[in-house]
């Protein structure tokens, strides 16, 4: 890569740990270390969430699934808006008017202590092993293109970012992650217009081509628990997923609890309603825009260049009968590209087909090749993460691979750095003062803070230099939270009603967990959108029942 | 309802709404 991208690069890390270093004023406290005091704006504070739950992965990955896949996946994010207003009416009034530092330590004040540990130790669990993963997903494929050794992208990622977390708390983060978002959509942006400009064809005639390929084919009306991106399961799969997301996972409350007042705490999560189902769409048409891009151009038969090495050494005679192949069909498909926009008006469908179909015949190549590259590797070969960053480095005009490179690490940064400062303050406020020190000195649980902190960065770049072999990026840190999700959202649920008690939760909250994971044990088959329905459904029945039977004291 | 927030909500719909008239129109006038 050009040294000028670098620098680019490097003048966005000191940017950021720079910015991050003068925030250091407002943490003398424990409520300015972990909730900026209760005086951040509205729009920081919505900034702040889109850009914790926008990841490297959603640059990496989610841009590759549109090259490969379409816009289908946007249908995952429909019930989010649903899912905000839910919110802002139910949970964030409750949460914010309680002065919590941790949405489980509500739970204690609504219920008992067990109930809270448990919530916020699941959390801790879930949370720290997901934190590797959000940190080795972009670390792999960093090393992967520029040939480093893993550790060292896990350090040009982590180690900035516990920098700047560790020093400047909540309130560093949330400005850095203000920057980050700038920077990510910014990057997006030129990225499509750079496409737009270098179309060989009119944009039209480009999204027919798309189109016929099935890569435009948004919304998927049919009712099947086994597919996972259909409008159902976004609108109710996807409501509730993002209802436990945005509602009981401490890194999103966190970002909440630290506004104003209650009518900005809401305010900033409609931000994110605004813009998410837009931002994705956005994410998912880059990817499909680099699928045409290539379809003009020829593209390479494997994205990942460790693996396009290691067939090239050990299987040459393999690799080159399916170079010539792949020539041939991407010769065809580029042809029949063409062709679809000098035929008339009758014969466009013809010339459609006629290119759908040479489509599908490179990525049969294609599928043969990643086969091989497998066989020869041992590992998966995850190509589709690779799709955006090759064509970032390779076809991006002097710069812009450095704005873009920038802006999958603030994507990285900005949801690790959530991550590590929720988990300190789950660490510190439901565990370090609740059980051990309650009347430790304010001086100590800062420094308590600033320390947990520090190893729970840590301990998830040890996770990511070990998770480099687990399975897909998108789905792997979808699918961890998604178990425990729902059941801990059930609890909350509970809380609201006031004739439920201590018993009926917690022993709704072990039910609702036993049958998500008989559920996703014993039937596979079951998306993992659906978990999060069950596990509510399951925590408010079984918690309502034994409340009533139980006859426990109503809510303080 | 404090007034921020209400006044908001009428705006995220109509967003929410326009941006699924898009994307509908996208996939029919160019998924075949």
């Amino acid at each position: 890569m050009h040294w000028i991208n670098w620098v680019i690069v490097a003048v966005y890390l000191l940017v950021v740990i720079g910015d991050g270093l003068r925030r250091t004023r407002g943490t003398k406290t424990m409520e300015g270390y972990f909730l900026a005091g209760r005086r951040l704006p509205w729009w920081a504070v919505g900034l702040s969430v889109m850009a914790t739950q926008l990841s490297a992965v959603t640059l990496i990955g989610t841009t590759g699934q549109g090259a490969t896949d379409g816009l289908r996946f946007v249908q995952f994010y429909f019930g989010l808006p649903i899912a905000m207003v839910v919110l802002g009416v139910t949970l964030v009034p409750f949460l914010h008017g309680a002065k919590v530092y941790t949405a489980y330590e509500y739970l204690e004040r609504r219920f008992d202590a067990k109930t809270r540990s448990l919530t916020s130790l699941l959390f801790l669990l879930s949370r720290g092993m997901s934190c590797g993963t959000i940190i080795a997903a972009p670390a792999v494929v960093f090393s992967a293109i520029f040939g480093w050794d893993l550790l060292w992208s896990v350090a040009l990622m982590g180690i900035p970012t516990i920098l700047y977390t560790v020093l400047g708390g909540v309130e560093a983060v949330a400005w850095a992650d203000v920057k980050q978002m700038v920077v990510i959509v910014a990057a997006l942006l030129a990225i499509v217009v750079v496409l737009i400009v270098r179309f060989p064809v009119p944009l039209d005639d480009a999204l027919h081509l798309a189109g016929a390929t099935g890569r435009l084919r948004v919304f998927d009306f049919s009712f099947d628990l086994s597919k996972t991106y259909t409008f159902w399961s976004g609108i109710l799969g996807g409501t509730f997923l993002m209802l436990s997301y945005f509602g009981t996972d401490q890194s999103q409350v966190q970002r909440y609890l630290a506004a104003r007042s209650v009518d900005e705490a809401r305010s900033s999560l409609l931000m994110s309603a605004y813009w998410k189902i837009p931002l994705q769409a956005l994410v998912l048409l880059v990817g499909v825009g680099v699928f045409l891009f290539y379809a003009f151009v020829p593209a390479p038969l494997l994205y990942n260049p460790t693996h396009a090495r290691a067939v090239a050494d050990r299987a040459p005679g393999e690799l080159a009968s399916l170079e010539a192949r792949y020539g041939a069909a991407l010769s065809a498909r580029s042809a029949a590209a063409s062709a679809t926009s000098t035929a008339g008006a009758e014969q466009r469908s013809t010339a459609l087909q006629l290119f759908a179909r040479r489509d599908a015949a490179v990525d049969s190549v294609r599928t043969d090749a990643l086969a091989l590259a497998a066989r020869v590797t041992g590992e998966s070969s995850r190509d589709v993460n690779y799709i955006i960053p090759r064509f970032v480095l390779d076809q991006l005009p002097l710069g812009l691979a450095g704005v873009f490179l920038a802006a999958v690490l603030a994507a990285a940064m900005s949801s690790i750095a959530a991550e590590l400062n929720s988990l300190s303050t789950a660490t510190v406020v439901d565990f370090y003062q609740r059980w051990w020190r309650p009347a430790a000195p304010e001086a100590e649980l800062l420094r308590a803070g600033k320390l947990a902190t520090a190893l729970w960065g840590v301990f998830a770049c040890v996770v990511a230099t070990y998770a480099a072999t687990l399975g897909s990026l998108i789905e792997v840190v979808n699918r961890f939270g998604s178990i425990f999700y729902g059941s801990i959202l059930g609890v909350f649920l509970l809380a609201m009603w006031r004739r439920t008690n201590a018993v009926g939760a917690f022993v709704g909250l072990i039910a609702g967990m036993v049958a998500v994971g008989a559920v996703s044990f014993g039937l596979p088959s079951i998306s993992f959108l659906w978990y999060n329905v069950i596990g509510v459904a399951v925590v408010c029945g079984v918690g309502a029942i034994v409340s009533l039977v139980g006859g426990g004291r109503p809510a303080r | 309802m404090p007034s921020r927030f209400r006044q908001t909500l009428w705006r995220v719909m109509l967003v929410q709404v326009v941006t699924l008239l898009a994307l509908w129109m996208l996939q029919s006038r160019y998924a075949t």
